[in-house]
């Protein structure tokens, strides 16, 4: 399939749309079946100058903004998953929130009413599977980075007091 | 077994528990006084299966057990790790959509969305919070809807629909930002036709719909979850014929 479209340097090809399976390379010789992968007739070749981290978030809005918004779980979920992917993105994110990733996705594919909040998790587990790295090295510490900028948030009482000296930054006294 | 002896029944927990024809799990498990959370189901209304809290399994399946049709020897599962995190997952999920301050809720001890918390051990939202803004609409000389609390139930919609005759509100909007609405062109409620004593009035599980006038009537401490739990509560969810309307006997 990859040799008649003309691929090259593939990473990554996605099997149907975005709810389908995520494969990397080494399964290239998996079958288009219905015992194995079983597509929908379409399918994305991604190769190695695509970051899959980049492709999954993408997904992830997909589906968020897709979701009719009927069941508690997919309306929320998609939407705190897509806050999860964005905070990675900004390079905020921490092992809590891979955690947080595969709580979402075990309740979403639960608990969700139809078939879009039961899939909407496929590309983020299928690419964290795969692709590991892609979303590690977003991580700024595997233990623990804080989203809230402490002293960005001092910055307007600093500007109110007209101060700028080291007492008005945290840890500036360590 | 019951009296009969050959009374339909399923296992709900390892404890059998019978059903009617027709009725749901949930239905037959309140019935019975097994309590299982639930928030968009109502006593007096057709199950509507979007809340997801009262999701049991079923054979190695979850679903939600407010519009699964009991049958004859089912086993239901309520209560395992797994259901019981995906319960107090869903709630935390509500919590952070809307923006809920109890301490200052006029219906904080009235509350099934603060009571179901309170009763799977919610002790916080764990969730980031999404902070929407929801204006409240005070339009109405008699009535406060403060939208920041809607849970998206729909129980106001269908009392509305159903018992009312009137259509006063309606869900709008797709994905998370769906939102409660008021069938006005102006958008207020003042601008319906509700009433005070529509059914409507009575039956948000929140603090959405509000009687002005009567806030702290009765005083926190006294209230419907301040005194049971919810989960001690359940055969006063059990299914029963609509209430009339308090101008019907009147």
């Amino acid at each position: 399939m990859l040799e008649d479209c003309g691929a090259e340097r593939t990473q990554a090809v996605q099997i149907s749309g975005p709810s389908g399976t995520c494969i990397d390379s080494t399964e290239f010789e998996r079958r288009i079946a219905f015992e194995d992968l079983p597509t929908a007739g379409a399918f994305m070749a991604f190769d190695e100058s695509r970051d899959l981290f980049e492709v999954a978030r993408n997904f992830v809005h997909f589906f968020a903004h897709e979701s009719c918004g009927f069941c508690t779980p997919c309306r929320v979920g998609t939407t705190l998953l897509c806050n999860v992917m964005d905070k990675l993105q900004q390079g905020k994110g921490s092992q809590h929130d891979l955690n947080q990733i595969f709580r979402l996705s075990r309740l979403l594919q639960s608990a969700s009413h139809c078939g879009l909040g039961l899939t909407a998790c496929n590309p983020l587990l299928d690419t964290i599977k795969r692709f590991r790295p892609a979303y590690e090295r977003r991580l700024e510490s595997l233990e623990f980075e804080p989203a809230f900028d402490l002293d960005g948030a001092l910055e307007r009482a600093r500007a109110m007091t007209g101060r700028d000296d080291p007492g008005a930054h945290l840890g500036a006294d360590e | 077994m019951s009296a009969e002896g050959n009374a339909a029944t399923f296992l709900l927990d390892g404890e059998e528990v019978p059903f009617e024809p027709g009725q749901t799990v949930i239905q037959a498990a309140l019935a019975a006084g097994h309590y299982i959370p639930h928030l968009c189901y109502h006593p007096e209304f057709k199950p509507h299966g979007s809340c997801k809290v009262c999701t049991v399994e079923v054979n190695g399946r979850t679903t939600a057990s407010c519009t699964l049709r009991a049958q004859a020897g089912m086993e239901v599962l309520s209560q395992t790790e797994r259901l019981r995190k995906e319960h107090q997952t869903l709630v935390q999920m509500l919590f952070v959509e809307g923006n809920h301050f109890c301490p200052s809720c006029e219906v904080s001890g009235n509350c099934v969305l603060q009571a179901v918390a309170y009763d799977l051990d919610i002790m916080s939202a764990e969730l980031d919070y999404m902070f929407p803004n929801r204006p409240v609409d005070a339009s109405h000389p008699e009535i406060l809807l403060d939208f920041n609390r809607c849970i998206l139930c729909e129980l106001c919609v269908r009392a509305s629909r159903e018992v009312d005759g009137k259509h006063v509100f309606a869900l709008s909007g797709r994905g998370i930002t769906k939102h409660l609405i008021v069938n006005a062109e102006s958008r207020r409620l003042a601008d319906t036709d509700i009433a005070v004593t529509d059914k409507a009035m009575e039956v948000c599980p929140v603090g959405v719909i509000l009687r002005k006038g009567v806030g702290f009537r009765v005083p926190i401490g006294e209230r419907r979850f301040d005194k049971r739990p919810i989960s001690a509560q359940a055969l006063d969810d059990a299914p029963r014929r609509p209430s009339p309307k308090p101008e019907d006997s009147a």
